[in-house]
């Protein structure tokens, strides 16, 4: 069994400043991936769509990250750890335009033993707002060390 | 090509998404890396990698998830849907300079909320699963 700090769990870390989203970073984004949809570069198309204007692919999403000081505030375990998976919930379409700040918190702290050995994930619940305080998406980002 | 357009009705347990082949270079995956702030030797440099213990330059695990994600969003076209979710686990590197196929089939359909559920996945050119996945897409209510 791993050794931390309980009180880690739930415990509110940091808010980021608010990341701009614009035009060319979301066409930007969507190249190297193949995203094509006009409803993520063409504005006349985009009037036409669900959304009534441009928006960016939903995984652009995970694009916006934890500072550097947010990871000195995770507990280690072992080894260098791995980005493990996500756990992506799409609330609400994040637009050119937006300010998206990220709000984190270390979620829950897990053991695993599989073929490979013992393994220990740490679970850090990120919650996405834009300028208007609305949720546009929560990510569960589950890293993983080796023990 | 058009589209596709799908009603909540359309769908069926067992509907396939893709399978998508597609060739994953080396400057793609470093355009994706320097679009998204993640320059880092795992993601651009070979040499850097190994350093790292890993056998060459790899794919961020968040391309394959906005890879994954276009699989279900291209499937979805010009549906009145959305998709809602998505949740990966890397499992193995995908490796750069390789063919990698996208998977996904249909699980499960919700009638009280209008969704289906589906299995998403990355298989390498040996048919290994190296990022599974599941997707949730809301159709709007009629």
């Amino acid at each position: 069994m791993v050794d931390y700090d309980a009180n880690r769990i739930g415990r509110a870390d940091e808010v980021t400043d608010p990341g701009p989203v614009t035009a060319e970073r979301v066409a930007g984004f969507g190249q190297p991936t193949g995203e094509s949809s006009p409803l993520y570069t063409d504005e006349e198309a985009a009037k036409r769509g669900p959304n009534g204007t441009i928006v960016a692919p939903p995984s652009y999403a995970i694009t916006f990250r934890n500072g550097r000081q947010f990871f000195e505030h995770i507990p280690r375990f072992g080894r260098q750890g791995f980005d493990a998976g996500k756990d992506v919930e799409f609330v609400a379409p994040i637009r050119p335009g937006d300010t998206i700040t990220l709000s984190s918190h270390v979620k829950e702290i897990y053991e695993k033993t599989g073929r490979t050995g013992s393994m220990v994930f740490v679970v850090v619940r990120s919650t996405l707002k834009n300028q208007n305080d609305e949720t546009v998406a929560h990510v569960d980002h589950r890293f993983m060390s080796r023990t | 090509m058009a589209e596709p357009t799908r009603s909540y009705q359309d769908v069926k347990i067992g509907d396939a998404l893709g399978p998508e082949e597609l060739f994953l270079a080396k400057d793609q995956v470093r355009a994706y890396a320097r679009t998204t702030g993640m320059w880092v030797p795992r993601f651009t440099d070979d040499e850097g990698a190994r350093k790292e213990g890993l056998p060459g330059m790899i794919t961020p695990g968040n391309m394959s998830l906005a890879l994954l994600s276009k699989l279900v969003t291209d499937w979805i076209g010009a549906s009145a849907a959305r998709l809602v979710r998505v949740g990966t686990t890397y499992r193995q590197p995908v490796l750069p300079d390789h063919t990698i196929v996208l998977h996904g089939f249909v699980t499960h359909t919700n009638d009280a909320d209008r969704t289906a559920e589906m299995d998403i996945w990355i298989e390498n050119e040996d048919a290994e699963r190296l990022v599974i996945g599941t997707a949730t897409v809301q159709f709007a209510k009629s």
